[in-house]
């Protein structure tokens, strides 16, 4: 009875532990609803009040980018506290999953923040392999920072102002894209209500060309710009006319705006502009979307369109702009909308590039629900409208350049290992013809070093363990928003990628499985160590006729994740924990609940007496690799008597060679032993009995050809004597 | 006796032998676009017939993709359907694949998984294609 009440006990937790850890991840793919978006109070469907301390009530969203305000109650007053901003109110930044990590943001009234909740995200990463709770306890990290800081993911760097964060290891990239999401609505909002100062920048110095320029010279010479939003961009059905086609143009320059606006209407502009301030035009060309909106009407500020110069943004209010009559330089396009909008501010300098920023709203066809989204356009003033040219602009650099710039020489050294790795196998005929069945070291030095350098640099070091749930993000990010510079701010995974892509092409799937696969490595260094260590009479092959039928598992388990991801992403990275990766590599056998680290635990101890047994039969991503290395460039060499020899056959411990001597490319991962044998004048039966056959007719033993036999005597006629020697043609004849 | 130089035994699609590359690579196109022969039809009308019909039903769903009136995961699931479907017509009707470098001309003999993994990848790149092609032109509604 007592085992009974522990055997049930046993089960429970074990049922209770796995579904708390299910559990944690409840802001995956969360139901958010929908006037979360677009209403005005934002604090009725957000938990404001969670991450602005204190508050206990709200203003509704006001500014551009909108935030709220929140008050706290003080002795029957109302005091205020500070701001909440939600992130997709400020950014789109998209993280790795391709969609934005929803935030709700808090900031004080001296701009630290003060508080952060995920509303929603969809990061693979955080379902199962690394807990949600990561990523708050990730977020945790700003409270009480300034938002004025320079924060950025990695070590501080007091020499630099740098403050610097704890990243996650494994979803790196997650966390730049949150820092940059934290960052930008932080300074986005600061700006706005004065906490940070905006940059000063020296002004403008006009040079004079003489030249009054039509609208096609002014187009020419970037001096007027173009942006386009086409219906699709917005979630509307595609149509023959755009969205909204805008014109804009900088004015304060006289021989510009006299060209655009002609001599009376620019002077009269211009005498009523104090110094700093800075007057554009807007005409819309095409759409019938106002871009004056009707905003401004309620709030006084126009919502769609901003002006944006590195980090400031500058808004417009109703007595910012002005009407717009006409366009004086000849051929300019008819117009629909117009206005002369002024930049009132000294932080702004036409010196310098700008960007005019349309604000519009992306509404998802499927659920009607809207999502911010922006379109912008650079302008910068022709160099040949600027005393002295352009000044010189260092832009920041995005972050995964960053990424790049400060692990150069871990990058470097892991593209060493891959260019190495990939010549050594180009070379793979020198090196299996060096090498004899008894001694196979000119071969494995190089395949035991890879595999040692990839455990533990590229697998426990650099964290960078390929998996099916990278083929399955990419899916995704190729259906809803790719972005190049996600994929780029893992550079361990993406060169690892584009090696793996090319040498499955160029050779198949064993090369990356058999020699650079983190946990394969892992696995066949454990069976020739335990083979080392005296346990080789416990290890042993599945039958063929299992290994024949056991096989087939991993591409229904491949096919299967590829079929449940078409339905739910979210379930299909759940099932993708078949993959003991995350459990060895980037969490830890001894960090994760034990239902996980038996899993790993259990196949690498399986390890050890049965060679590979995870690649063989249960590897999703194996079996994704597997299939195009059916096409292959280059395969392994056979000879015709390997249809009935079994030599190199039986010492296949990937049992990829069948009872007919074929080699199934897909199962191969390339350890070359059968190549070894196939030059091995000892050990490879046709090519020994051909030695014995030529030791005993005393004829020479020729080097051995690429066709894995001796070099063929050519019979030569008798030289007649006083005659020279000539070249014979190649006999047809062989000895072989 | 078996070759053991290749996976399955060897073969030549009728158009192997011909000199012209251009023949050879036009002949090579028309049979990644074309499952069907006249030989498959003689061994099985039935299926044949049928994955005609369904070839035709899959067209007009890129069609319908095309102009937006379908949906991403709709498109992918005929797709896919159809894929399957193509597995079995080609196996009955041109069971072949290459082997080794794409401008070689060693051809061999498909078996059910070989032809799993030629039709999958050639698939894969024609609806990657295509449906990039479409998203990019804002044709397809892809839920967010």
């Amino acid at each position: 009875m007592n085992f009974l009440a522990a055997l049930r006990n046993l089960l429970l937790s074990a049922v209770l532990s796995s579904a708390a850890s299910l559990a944690i991840a409840n802001t995956y793919e969360a139901q958010l609803p929908a006037e979360i978006n677009s209403a005005p109070e934002l604090c009725k469907y957000a938990p404001c009040n969670e991450v602005l301390p204190g508050a206990t009530s709200f203003s509704e969203r006001k500014g551009q980018p909108p935030y709220v305000e929140g008050y706290a109650e003080e002795g029957g007053k109302k005091k205020f506290v500070g701001y909440v901003m939600l992130s997709t109110d400020i950014t789109d930044t998209p993280a790795y999953s391709g969609k934005p990590v929803i935030t709700l943001i808090g900031m004080d009234t001296g701009g630290h923040f003060v508080g952060v909740r995920i509303l929603k995200h969809s990061e693979p990463i955080l379902l199962l392999g690394i807990p949600e709770s990561s990523l708050v306890r990730f977020n945790q990290q700003y409270l009480g920072k300034f938002v004025g800081d320079n924060i950025e993911i990695g070590q501080s760097r007091p020499e630099e102002n740098i403050t610097g964060l704890d990243a996650i290891s494994g979803a790196t990239v997650t966390v730049i894209s949150q820092n940059q999401v934290m960052m930008t609505s932080g300074t986005a909002v600061a700006r706005q209500v004065g906490i940070l100062k905006p940059t000063i920048r020296e002004q403008a110095r006009f040079a004079q060309t003489g030249a009054k320029p039509d609208w096609a010279t002014l187009v020419k010479q970037g001096a007027v710009q173009r942006i386009v939003v086409t219906p699709e961009q917005v979630g509307l059905p595609r149509g023959p006319q755009p969205f909204v086609e805008l014109w804009f143009g900088y004015l304060n320059h006289p021989e510009l705006g006299r060209a655009i606006l002609g001599d009376g209407p620019y002077n009269s502009l211009m005498s009523g502009l104090k110094e700093g301030e800075h007057a554009l035009f807007v005409i819309r060309t095409g759409g019938k979307e106002s871009f004056k909106g009707s905003g401004f009407v309620r709030g006084g500020i126009y919502d769609r369109v901003q002006v944006r110069q590195g980090a400031d943004s500058f808004t417009f209010r109703d007595t910012d702009a002005f009407n717009l009559y006409g366009i004086a330089a000849p051929g300019a396009p008819a117009f629909n909308e117009s206005a002369i909008f002024i930049v009132r501010s000294k932080a702004f300098s036409a010196a310098y590039p700008w960007k005019f920023v349309f604000l519009g709203n992306r509404v998802d066809r499927a659920t009607g629900a809207r999502s911010f989204a922006n379109f912008d356009t650079e302008y910068w003033l022709p160099a040949a409208y600027l005393e002295g040219g352009r000044p010189e602009v260092v832009k920041p650099d995005a972050p995964w350049v960053r990424v790049w710039k400060t692990r150069a020489v871990e990058i470097g050294l892991f593209a060493a290992l891959l260019v190495a790795v990939g010549t050594v196998y180009g070379f793979r005929d020198k090196l299996t013809r060096r090498a004899t069945r008894k001694n196979k070291w000119p071969v494995n030095i190089f395949k035991y070093s890879a595999w040692i350098i990839s455990i533990g640099f590229v697998g426990f070091g650099m964290l960078a363990q390929p998996s099916i749930t990278q083929v399955l993000t990419w899916f995704h990010a190729l259906l809803f928003h790719w972005q190049w510079e996600l994929f780029l701010s893992d550079p361990f995974i993406f060169l690892f990628w584009i090696f793996i892509i090319v040498t499955v092409f160029v050779w198949g799937r064993g090369l990356f499985c058999g020699w650079l696969c983190p946990f394969g490595s892992l696995s066949e260094l454990l069976y020739k160590v335990g083979g080392a260590v005296g346990l080789k009479r416990f290890q042993f092959q599945l039958p063929r006729r299992w290994h024949n039928r056991l096989k087939w598992v991993k591409y229904f388990v491949f096919f299967g994740l590829l079929a449940v991801s078409v339905f739910s992403m979210g379930l299909a990275e759940k099932l993708a924990e078949v993959e003991p990766f995350k459990t060895t590599f980037l969490v830890g056998l001894f960090n994760r609940s034990w239902p996980y680290t038996l899993f790993a635990g259990g196949l690498l101890g399986l390890s050890i007496f049965i060679e590979r047994p995870f690649c063989k039969y249960l590897c999703p991503l194996g079996a994704s690799l597997a299939m195009p290395s059916t096409f292959r460039w280059f395969g392994l060499k056979r000879k015709q008597e390997c249809n009935s020899c079994k030599a190199c056959a039986v010492g296949c411990g990937a049992q990829a060679i069948d009872e007919d001597g074929r080699i199934d490319h897909r199962e191969c991962l390339h350890c070359l032993d059968c190549m070894v044998l196939y030059t091995d004048e000892h050990t490879c039966p046709p090519l020994a009995q051909e030695r014995k056959r030529r030791t005993k007719a005393g004829l020479p033993l020729t080097p051995i050809g690429a066709d894995g036999y001796y070099i063929p005597i050519k019979p030569m006629p008798a030289r007649p004597a006083g005659k020279s020697v000539r070249a014979q043609p190649e006999a047809a004849t062989s000895t072989h | 006796m078996v070759n053991p130089t290749m996976p399955t035994d060897p073969v030549n699609p009728p158009y192997a032998e011909t000199p012209s590359l251009v023949r050879l690579v036009a002949a090579e196109a028309w049979d990644h676009v074309w499952p069907w022969s006249s030989h498959g039809f003689q061994r099985q009308r039935a299926v044949q017939a049928a994955s005609m019909a369904l070839a035709l039903a899959a067209t007009v769903v890129w069609v319908l993709a095309a102009m937006g009136q379908l949906e991403a995961g709709a498109l992918i699931g005929w797709w896919f359907g159809w894929s399957v479907f193509e597995v079995v017509v080609r196996l009955g009707s041109k069971p072949y694949v290459k082997d080794g470098p794409w401008w070689g001309r060693r051809y061999r003999v498909a078996n059910t998984m070989d032809m799993v993994c030629y039709v999958g990848f050639k698939n894969l790149l024609i609806g990657a294609a295509l449906f990039l092609a479409l998203k990019s032109l804002g044709f397809l509604v892809v839920q967010g």
